[in-house]
């Protein structure tokens, strides 16, 4: 029972940051980003790819490519942000969701013909510690707090820092925000980079615990977007602890039932979660 | 002798047929698409409920036509649960559900293996003849389009587009916007059943992947939007466009038909395919 504890608050960690990336999209653009997933998928690849070259640890190659996906962030801003920056925000929503989906599954295919169908994993290996009985992968240990460090920090970074409340401002009010000098593509470029490193590392972490697929961004775009949606858009805490809930259920549904039940468990609820919660919203 | 050339001949009688099932679901997609404004990524669900039902029951051992009609109230009772659930919710949260939905089907048809044969899917035995089932998909062609037409010119066709407009003006002038909403779903949903049952009656073969596909929800969804032109001639030329298109890439560039999708939604998107930006000038004008 504790190791499947400890195994869904893994799980739960990594979904925690691929969610936190969108909230941060979201509220800050009011952008929902479908290919967040697929972003994962690609720094899995990349990570792959660079064991190849050489045994980088996963955290070191999450510091390499950072600036790497710092600028996938502001290229997507260029596909799926700037184009409907003068939309009413649901138009603009809509219209994201669908250039996300088009780019999502552009990527998916792109995947497949760079590395094939066999899935991602980049597992490498590292001690086991033994907590009172408790076995404790070392690895993951190490990744559940860089997880915890990388969502810390974002908050840090969005409250005390000038670009960081500079993105506050904007998601709060653009015009407010624009009358006070703040530029809205350059703020929302750099937010957008922010959610997709933060993507990069999810991915990357993933990759390190579980096989990850080259069709299988659209599925975390889809966990983490329903993550968001019960944790509350636009603010990073909701997404953090709606995600550590996510990995728990999955985690005790890997154990009951076969892999297709546990996700049909786990949209159902998403799906159930979110017609609660939105049926009616005109928001 | 010429139908039977045009609609059941190897290579052209397929294509015909995919012409055919992928019109009815675009003009379906369509009549909440243009009245309500709601942008569905699954409307393969209803797709995917009729071919199942239709299947489970004729290999549960009944004949083609009481399975054909027992399948479609079936259908349309799954249709009806899947409409309720999917009425209350909005714009994006609309579009993430229907997407939800359809990956929860796939899942759960892969699930109940001894019921739909797995992810292997279901095979059930030619019992129509092709031409027969052609003409019977070119009649349901036909049908929806008259829906199409008599849905945008009724009563619940106009208050979908007061909904569409505004929804609180529409519920303070008395329209009951949620019936409105379930009374369009509906009417799409019912042809993407039926064309899920003459699509297994002719292949014979159903699986999670091709009944609740996400190609076929992003190919209604192109079809309906792609071409410009207003009225029930834009699905229909939309229609003509992606599937002969979608023939190309598929013997010419095997492999990429997911991208090929991807990349006409992202100009469709990108280029106003998708007429977010004309029609906010439009109401824009409008309010000035």
């Amino acid at each position: 029972m504790i190791q499947v504890l400890i195994s869904g608050l893994f799980l739960g960690s990594v979904y925690a940051l691929l969610a936190v990336g969108l909230s941060l999209a979201f509220g800050i653009m009011g952008v929902l980003n479908l290919a967040h997933g697929s972003l994962a998928v690609l720094a899995a690849i990349l990570y792959k790819k660079a064991l190849f070259l050489y045994p980088f640890s996963p955290w070191t190659f999450c510091a390499l490519t950072t600036p790497i996906f710092l600028g996938f962030g502001f290229l997507l801003h260029l596909i799926i942000v700037a184009p409907f920056r003068n939309l009413s925000l649901s138009s603009s929503l809509v219209a994201s969701l669908i250039a996300s989906l088009g780019l999502a599954l552009i990527l998916e295919d792109l995947f497949v013909w760079w590395q094939g169908w066999e899935p991602i994993s980049t597992h490498v290996t590292f001690t086991t510690f033994n907590v009172w009985g408790i076995k404790i992968p070392g690895l993951r240990a190490i990744l559940l707090g860089m997880a915890a460090l990388t969502i810390g920090l974002s908050t840090l970074f969005l409250k005390k820092t000038d670009p960081g409340r500079s993105m506050r401002a904007l998601a709060q009010d653009k015009e407010a925000a624009s009358l006070y000098g703040i530029d809205p593509d350059f703020t929302s470029m750099g937010a957008l980079g922010l959610a997709t490193i933060l993507a990069g590392i999810a991915g990357i972490f993933y990759s390190s615990l579980y096989p990850l697929g080259p069709r299988e961004g659209l599925d975390l775009t889809l966990k983490a977007l329903f993550i968001v949606v019960a944790g509350g858009m636009g603010n990073l805490r909701g997404p953090a602890v709606a995600g550590l809930i996510l990995g728990f259920i999955e985690s005790f549904a890997a154990i009951l039932f076969t892999y297709t039940s546990t996700d049909t468990i786990v949209y159902s609820l998403l799906v159930g979660y979110l017609v609660l919660k939105r049926s009616g919203s005109r928001q | 002798m010429l139908s039977s050339v045009i609609f059941t001949k190897g290579y052209h009688g397929i294509f015909v047929f995919s012409l055919i099932i992928n019109g009815t679901m675009a003009v379906s997609y369509d009549i909440p698409g243009r009245s309500l404004g709601l942008i569905s990524l699954g409307h393969a669900v209803f797709f995917g409920l009729g071919a199942y039902c239709f299947g489970i029951l004729v290999s549960k051992g009944l004949s083609f036509f009481p399975a054909l009609f027992l399948s479609l109230v079936l259908s349309v009772v799954g249709a009806l649960i899947v409409t309720l659930l999917m009425a209350g919710l909005n714009h994006g949260y609309y579009s993430i559900a229907t997407l939800g939905m359809l990956i929860i089907f796939q899942r759960l048809f892969e699930t109940l293996e001894s019921i739909t044969g797995g992810s292997a899917g279901l095979y059930i035995p030619n019992s129509m003849s092709k031409l027969h089932c052609n003409l019977l998909a070119a009649f349901l062609l036909a049908t929806t389009v008259a829906c199409h037409a008599l849905f945008s010119q009724s009563r619940w066709g106009i208050y979908s587009k007061e909904t569409e407009a505004s929804e609180e003006a529409a519920e303070a002038i008395g329209i009951p916007t949620r019936t409105v909403k379930i009374m369009c779903l509906m009417t799409a949903a019912i042809p993407a059943c039926m064309a899920g049952m003459l699509h297994l009656a002719r292949n014979s073969h159903v699986s999670p992947d091709s009944g609740f596909s996400l190609t076929l929800s992003i190919t209604a969804l192109l079809a309906s939007r792609i071409v410009p032109v207003k009225g029930i001639l834009g699905p229909l030329l939309g229609v003509l466009l992606i599937t002969a298109a979608e023939e190309i890439i598929w013997t010419k560039f095997e492999g990429f038909n997911h991208a090929w999708f991807g990349l006409i939604l992202l100009f469709a998107a990108l280029y106003q395919g998708i007429d977010f930006k004309r029609r906010e000038k439009i109401s824009a004008a409008a309010e000035n």
